[in-house]
């Protein structure tokens, strides 16, 4: 195995990786037919002749790299065979004869020995692989690819690979990507300036991944040995971490404030219903998955009818989810519930009949897969604000469209005559009557208001959630608990309440858990009623 | 609550005078006798066997809620959590025996990477510790969570609501693997019980004994509750809270013991259920399933003990019958029968008989 030829050069692109690949005279001399003989070789030899292209990567001439990259995928997919007389890439594995990696002739393969990857060679190979693909790829996907490879095994490659192909590359999304790969490498660099300047660029745009590598450094032996590194390592650091903390503070809040209109959203309806009525809706959350399902139909309509105008599809289903699920409500007041007033514990049971029935029925008619809605521009992706967080637009889609609710239902209840009447019938039903007010006209139109408010909420839920038959379950426990602590009747209750729950479940999770912040969020709802068992805002009233 | 108080002050006060003497829960109780009685003697198959065992512990757990709801007005949809108690106690008991008796550690303890049973099992393999246990933790989770609501007069919907979230938080719990009962998987593989085989016809039988005399049991206890002078005074508080109050009855404390004895009696229900199926899981703690004993009561026959045995055992027989016959009517099935019964039939399927005169609370006081 000593041949000095190849000793030599071994000695060669041991010298390229150790820096001085800005001398591209010494990486001419990449010798083609020593590199297929190196893969013909051992598994040591295969390994070396890998590791050695990846080190010259940075300066080898684009043909040398195509050629090496034509060896080294016959060598994965066995294609490669090696008879006395040189390497042959055959057109298939197990085909009868191939081309000469050299000159390209076509000679016969001959029984010659094909050889075998094991596990530390496929590596070194695949990372070879890569490198040739992310320099030499026609394409950007390939390109990628080559990168996705490469950045698994980074601490490897050279700088200047990634350098090169940072300057080469066309594809604007790509160049960023090798960019900060590049920086990473940097960050490992030996030369120590280097690397203070790479702290210092990382530091520029913080993030939690920035941090980490940070925090990484540390431990690094030039933190103890390097005042200078040391220095700009903590500059670094702690202006990154503070970075990160408000980010992930603001991502807290942003979380907090979509999951309380969620929330509003859902108990809103209820707790109409349950100030003028005294009926718990059980069937609420299905209500919710109602409005879901009659976004979809709005969807499927536009796909067929106009399919131009599919992104406007969620705007076009506020009305229609709104009058549905309403006048579903009204259908279930009509049939059900008026039946039932004087009896509010039988009218918790017959909704709960009623959300069986509508769940099942969604089940069998539409399945219980989840829906595939078409994304919209405007609810999808976000802007990155600062360092970690991320302003995504569904979240503001659901926060906006929240408080457009909160503001046309106050409208509603304060300026128009259904307002009158019904807050009139949640303040004294019998003298509202005795005043000649269409009580029982009253009860239907706010259950259907009730109603369709949730079938609002299941539009705002489409580019959130996953939407399928069973959706409804999922936090109609969590608006009921909107409503206890709200207080009856009164909706600035319903908005403080769901406020004050969805910011103490998004504070409390990251501290200890889903299940605890809804466990303690729980326990802080029952002792609150016991210092006020009517809720935050109880309206005054008789019944 | 002050609307409620209005309603209840509005309304006529209910009968408060009821007969002791119960045709239908003594005619039950009797059945169950016999059934016992039967069971020793013949053996049938054990599959029957043990249905009919699976529903004597719901009839009780039935018996529980119509306890709190059709003679005290509280309507709990948390009812699972106390049954849940019981079997998750009673499960911790056989698999503690099994240890005790084979050494093999179950399942879940070695997924959870532990060497031994956690320090908290000491002392479950004997049974009568476990009992007592169970009995002992629904009581107390009752008496806390009711204390805080009756103290401040949550009632009516409310109460129902806040112990529907109570149920269902204690489902997240359960579901999470650190709890260390089993997470979402529950406990199961019970070996042994009382040193006899799981499983055997002797056992099956023997716990389907059990079932039938508890239920015997809980009915002739809850009978001469009610007709005692508490009983009287539940009516009474369910009929007009502020009024028995106004007279200088403590209410509250009469709820909390009601509602604290209900949980036990609950317990009990679940401890009797989960050797019968050999497993338990968060699942018995959702809160559909929680609705669906109320669902037991209501087609029964609300406020009539006799009546939601029945309603337990039809509903149950049912679902046991119509999930396997034809799972996708099921759900359509339960929930029109629902209806109807709320809509068609105020006090539930015993009003087809009329073996009572109506009363005025459960046709509509409140």
């Amino acid at each position: 195995m000593a041949d000095p030829k190849r000793s030599l050069l071994r000695a060669v692109l041991a010298l390229c990786g150790l820096g001085l690949w800005a001398v591209p005279t010494l990486a001419a001399a990449f010798d083609r037919a020593a590199f297929a003989q190196d893969l013909c070789g051992d598994g040591a030899a295969q390994v070396r002749g890998a590791e050695g292209l990846v080190k010259a990567g940075g300066v080898l001439p684009a043909d040398d790299l195509a050629y090496a990259g034509r060896l080294l995928g016959a060598l994965a997919e066995r294609r490669l065979t090696c008879p006395a007389d040189g390497a042959l890439l055959l057109d298939r594995p197990g085909a009868p004869e191939g081309h000469d990696a050299l000159t390209g002739a076509v000679r016969p393969a001959a029984e010659a020995r094909v050889p075998v990857l094991g596990l530390r060679q496929r590596a070194a190979v695949e990372t070879a692989r890569g490198v040739v693909a992310l320099l030499t790829g026609p394409d950007p996907a390939t390109r990628g690819a080559g990168l996705s490879v490469v950045e698994r095994r980074v601490a490897t490659v050279p700088a200047a690979v990634l350098d090169r192909a940072r300057d080469a590359e066309t594809d604007a999304g790509l160049k960023a990507t090798i960019a900060s790969l590049a920086q990473a490498a940097a960050l490992s660099s030996p030369d120590l300036a280097r690397r203070r300047a790479a702290i210092a660029a990382v530091a520029a745009s913080p993030s939690g991944a920035a941090e980490a590598r940070l925090t990484a450094l540390r431990s690094d032996p030039a933190y103890t040995a390097d005042p200078a590194f040391r220095a700009a390592l903590d500059a670094g650091l702690s202006r990154v971490t503070r970075a990160v903390a408000i980010g992930d503070g603001l991502a807290v809040v942003y979380n907090g404030l979509s999951f309380a209109s969620i929330l509003f959203m859902a108990a809103a309806g209820l707790a109409i219903i349950f100030g003028l009525m005294g009926v718990i809706n059980l069937a609420q959350g299905e209500f919710i998955m109602l409005g879901a399902y009659a976004t979809y139909g709005v969807q499927e309509a536009f796909r067929r009818l106009a399919p131009g105008l599919l992104d406007l599809y969620l705007v076009a289903a506020i009305p229609v989810a709104f009058l549905a699920v309403a006048l579903v409500g009204i259908v279930v007041e009509a049939l059900i519930l008026r039946h039932l007033y004087r009896r509010p514990l039988m009218s918790l049971l017959a909704t709960w009949a009623v959300s069986l029935f509508l769940v099942n029925l969604v089940r069998v008619t539409i399945g219980t897969q989840n829906l595939q809605f078409i994304m919209p521009a405007y609810v999808s992706g976000g802007v990155p604000l600062y360092a970690d967080f991320v302003v995504t637009w569904n979240r503001l889609f659901a926060i906006g469209f929240a408080a457009a609710t909160v503001v046309l239902t106050l409208l509603i209840l304060r300026r128009t005559p259904l307002g009158l009447d019904i807050r009139a019938v949640t303040q004294n039903r019998d003298m509202a009557a005795c005043l000649g007010l269409p009580t029982r006209r009253v009860d239907r139109l706010a259950f259907g208001l009730g109603s369709g408010l949730a079938g609002l909420a299941g539009v705002a839920l489409c580019p959130i959630y996953s939407v399928n038959p069973g959706m409804g379950s999922g936090f109609i426990v969590d608006s009921f608990m909107v409503v206890v602590l709200g207080g009856v009747g009164s909706l600035l209750g319903t908005l403080v309440a769901a406020l004050g729950v969805g910011g103490a479940n998004v504070l409390i999770e990251p501290i200890s858990g889903a299940v605890a912040a809804k466990v303690i969020v729980l326990v802080g709802i029952i002792l609150f009623l016991q210092r006020r068992p009517e809720g935050l805002f109880a309206v005054r009233r008789r019944r | 609550m002050s609307g409620a108080v209005q309603t209840a002050l509005a309304s006529p006060a209910g009968p408060a005078r009821r007969a002791v003497r119960d045709p239908l829960v003594a005619g039950l109780v009797g059945l169950c006798l016999a059934a016992a009685a039967v069971l020793l003697v013949a053996s049938p198959a054990p599959y029957l066997v043990n249905a009919l065992g699976q529903l004597a512990a719901f009839a009780i757990l039935a018996v529980s809620l119509d306890l709190v709801w059709g003679y005290l007005g509280i309507l709990s949809l948390g009812h699972g959590l106390f049954f849940a108690i019981g079997g998750y106690v009673c499960a911790m008991h056989l698999l503690a025996h099994g240890v005790a008796t084979t050494g093999v550690l179950p399942d879940f303890v070695q997924f959870m990477g532990w060497k031994s049973l956690p320090a908290y099992w000491v002392g479950l393999d004997h049974a009568a510790y476990a009992l007592v246990l169970a009995l002992a933790l629904a009581g107390l989770v009752a008496f806390v969570f009711g204390l805080a609501s009756f103290r401040s007069r949550v009632n009516g919907v409310y109460f129902s609501i806040i112990s529907q979230a109570l149920v269902y938080v204690a489902m997240l719990l359960m579901y999470r693997n650190d709890t260390g009962l089993g997470g979402n998987n529950g406990m199961t593989g019970f070996p042994l019980l009382f040193g006899w085989p799981m499983g055997s016809p002797g056992v099956v039988t023997g716990l389907t004994v059990a079932a039938l005399l508890t239920l015997a049991a809980v009915l002739a206890g809850t009978r001469l509750l009610i007709g005692s002078a508490a009983g009287r005074r539940m009516l009474a508080c369910r009929d007009d809270e502020t009024r028995l109050r106004t007279l200088g009855y403590s209410t509250t404390r009469l709820k909390l013991g009601i509602w604290c004895l209900s949980a036990m009696i609950a317990a009990l229900a679940g401890i009797l259920y989960v050797p019968q199926v050999g497993i338990i899981n968060p699942r018995v703690l959702a809160p559909d399933l929680s609705i669906e004993i109320a669902v037991w009561v209501a087609i029964g026959g609300l406020g009539r003990l006799g009546g939601a045995v029945i309603g337990a055992i039809l509903v149950n027989g049912l679902k046991f019958w119509l999930s396997a016959a034809m799972p996708e009517a099921w759900p359509f099935i339960l929930s029109g029968l629902v209806l109807f019964v709320v809509l068609v039939l105020p006090n539930g399927l015993l009003d087809l008989v009329a073996l009572r005169p109506r009363s005025t609370w459960l046709r509509g006081a409140r």
